[in-house]
């Protein structure tokens, strides 16, 4: 824990120094650090790209997540074995799922150029990583939602499963359609689920790495956060400026995470 | 509802299946193909002469690339059972005292472990790394556990306090006036209850740390230490490698924890689920 406690407040203090081990010795600077990155072009497209991915990522995430979770709510046969594949994406490593999504994005091999083709939706194979910024992004990101729906679908099921069932049998009686009974009854009674399961997939997005680090390298087209936090540390070895950024990270985390709480959570009683 | 909508439950179940092992299914098609195979226009759907020649080059090859998916298999495989049993370890006594036990400064100790869990973590990445640095543990494997370890603790530790807390304290208290010690009662009383929460926390502590990418390739500078994430995502950045090798490569990262997550799905749900429902 120590080992968690003690970085982070490193991390608020040295952001205010200059910390370059090829320029010593560490010393007080202020707001420098803070000012260097908001003139830095990377950084400034990054905060965009960040803001990207993380709209398509929670939007995404949740809206499959809710669809997963209502297809897994009632038992059936096979059930269990649905929710061990659904589950599957989750366990694998985000290196090896860019690896994997590269083989279906690729612009000469790519499975989806090939399955397009074959539909005669597209005459030539397309470029769909590194040309269109919006593109590139949605590319990305679909692969970390592959990684990080079945979490969400896991905590969404959950509260599915204590909404008492009278209540589905009531509306059935009262002659509700599904659609009116998933929106008046099942939406509402699952926000607790689904705010944290947003709140999650904030956390993970915010800090997108493996999948565009992977999929699309230093390109700036579709570069994170994180992927210049990284940057800036160790490659241009500025700690000092790396520190700002990762604090700026983590204030950006918890003030969204708060704002979805409050515009999502509804406390909910059977 | 019965019987009404079973269309909708079918392209649900139909979703899920396809979305989860096509993916799959297409890195290991690449993976069995050879080069030509796979340049053709439109793409094999299924390997034409499936062979096992880019698993057998890995696995027993010569050269660069096949040692270092070797070596970095075995970092792998000893970092992440490190990282688990110590976080096991640790994380037991922790919850076992916050379930069980009052002590000065209890509560403010509980909740500074959770708070840890709220932070990005990436925001420990520059400070961890210098902290190596200074006690000389970059590049290996103690770093690495030590690293994880502090990264998972806080998980592991709520997840098992949540189980320990649903486990009757009556058979505690029983050993307690029998005169067992804390140490006793919680070596031969809790632990063997609580072996389904170790078990589950055990598969997701072993997970997360297969999947580790940024914190390895900042702590490892070579070979000696690099876990096979780090390697795939080198030789992929090479362009040299061919994608039906590496996609080889990715299946032999995947399969570990694949066979992990089919195999003992049960724990893994009930345990994130203790992990974050509250």
């Amino acid at each position: 824990m120590g080992l968690a406690l003690i970085p982070a407040a490193f991390t608020i203090v040295q952001s205010f120094f200059t910390v370059q081990p090829l320029n010593p010795p560490t010393r007080f600077s202020g707001f420098d650090n803070f000012r260097r990155l908001f003139s830095t072009d990377a950084v400034i497209s990054s905060i965009g790209n960040t803001g990207l991915y993380i709209v398509i990522g929670v939007v995404l995430s949740t809206v499959l997540a809710i669809f997963m979770a209502v297809t897994l709510q009632k038992n059936f046969f096979g059930r269990s074995i649905l929710i061990a594949i659904m589950v599957l994406p989750w366990a694998l490593p985000g290196v090896v799922e860019g690896i994997v999504w590269a083989n279906i994005w690729n612009s000469n091999t790519g499975l989806l150029n090939s399955l397009l083709t074959s539909a005669h939706l597209i005459d030539n194979y397309q470029v769909f990583l590194g040309q269109h910024r919006l593109l590139t992004i949605l590319a990305i990101e679909i692969v970390q939602v592959w990684q990080i729906t079945p979490l969400s679908t896991l905590l969404i099921m959950a509260s599915l499963q204590n909404i008492p069932n009278d209540l589905f049998e009531a509306a059935e009686l009262d002659g509700s359609s599904p659609w009116a009974t998933f929106r008046r009854i099942t939406l509402p009674l699952i926000r607790p689920g689904i705010t944290i399961a947003m709140v999650q997939a904030l956390i993970q997005t915010l800090n997108v790495f493996d999948q565009p680090y992977i999929l699309n390298g230093s390109a700036t087209a579709g570069s994170s956060l994180t992927m210049q936090t990284y940057f800036i540390s160790f490659q241009n070895l500025d700690f000092g400026e790396g520190y700002a950024l990762s604090l700026l990270m983590a204030v950006a985390t918890m003030v969204i995470s708060l704002g979805v709480l409050k515009l999502v959570y509804r406390p909910v009683e059977f | 509802m019965r019987g009404r909508t079973p269309w909708l439950r079918r392209i649900g179940v139909l979703f899920i299946v396809l979305w989860s092992l096509v993916p799959i299914y297409w890195v290991l098609n690449i993976s069995l193909q050879t080069d030509a195979q796979m340049s053709a226009k439109p793409a094999h759907y299924v390997p034409p002469t499936p062979s096992l020649n880019n698993y057998l080059s890995l696995l027993t090859g010569g050269g660069n690339v096949p040692y270092s998916i070797r070596q970095s298999t075995i970092n792998i495989v000893i970092e992440c059972s490190a990282a688990t049993i110590v976080t096991i370890v640790l994380a037991s006594l922790a919850a076992y005292s916050f379930a069980r036990m009052k002590f000065r400064g209890r509560n403010v100790l509980f909740y500074t472990v959770l708070a840890t869990m709220a932070f990005p973590p990436y925001i420990t990445l520059i400070p961890l790394y210098r902290i190596m640095t200074f006690l000389g543990l970059v590049n290996t494997y103690t770093g690495i556990v030590l690293v994880y370890v502090s990264g998972f603790i806080p998980l592991a530790t709520w997840i098992l306090y949540n189980y320990m807390l649903s486990l009757p304290i009556a058979l505690e208290e029983s050993g307690q006036v029998d005169g067992a010690s804390r140490m006793q009662v919680l070596w031969h009383v809790v632990l063997p209850l609580a072996r389904p929460g170790i078990v589950s926390t055990a598969i997701i502590t072993f997970i997360f740390g297969w999947q580790q990418f940024l914190f390895p390739l900042v702590l490892s500078s070579d070979i000696s230490t690099e876990p096979l994430t780090v390697v795939i995502a080198a030789l992929q950045g090479k362009h040299t490698v061919p994608y039906t090798l590496l996609s080889a490569a990715g299946v032999l990262a995947i399969v570990v924890p694949a066979v992990i997550a089919l195999a003992l799905n049960r724990y893994i749900v009930s345990g994130l689920l203790k992990g974050s429902v509250k």
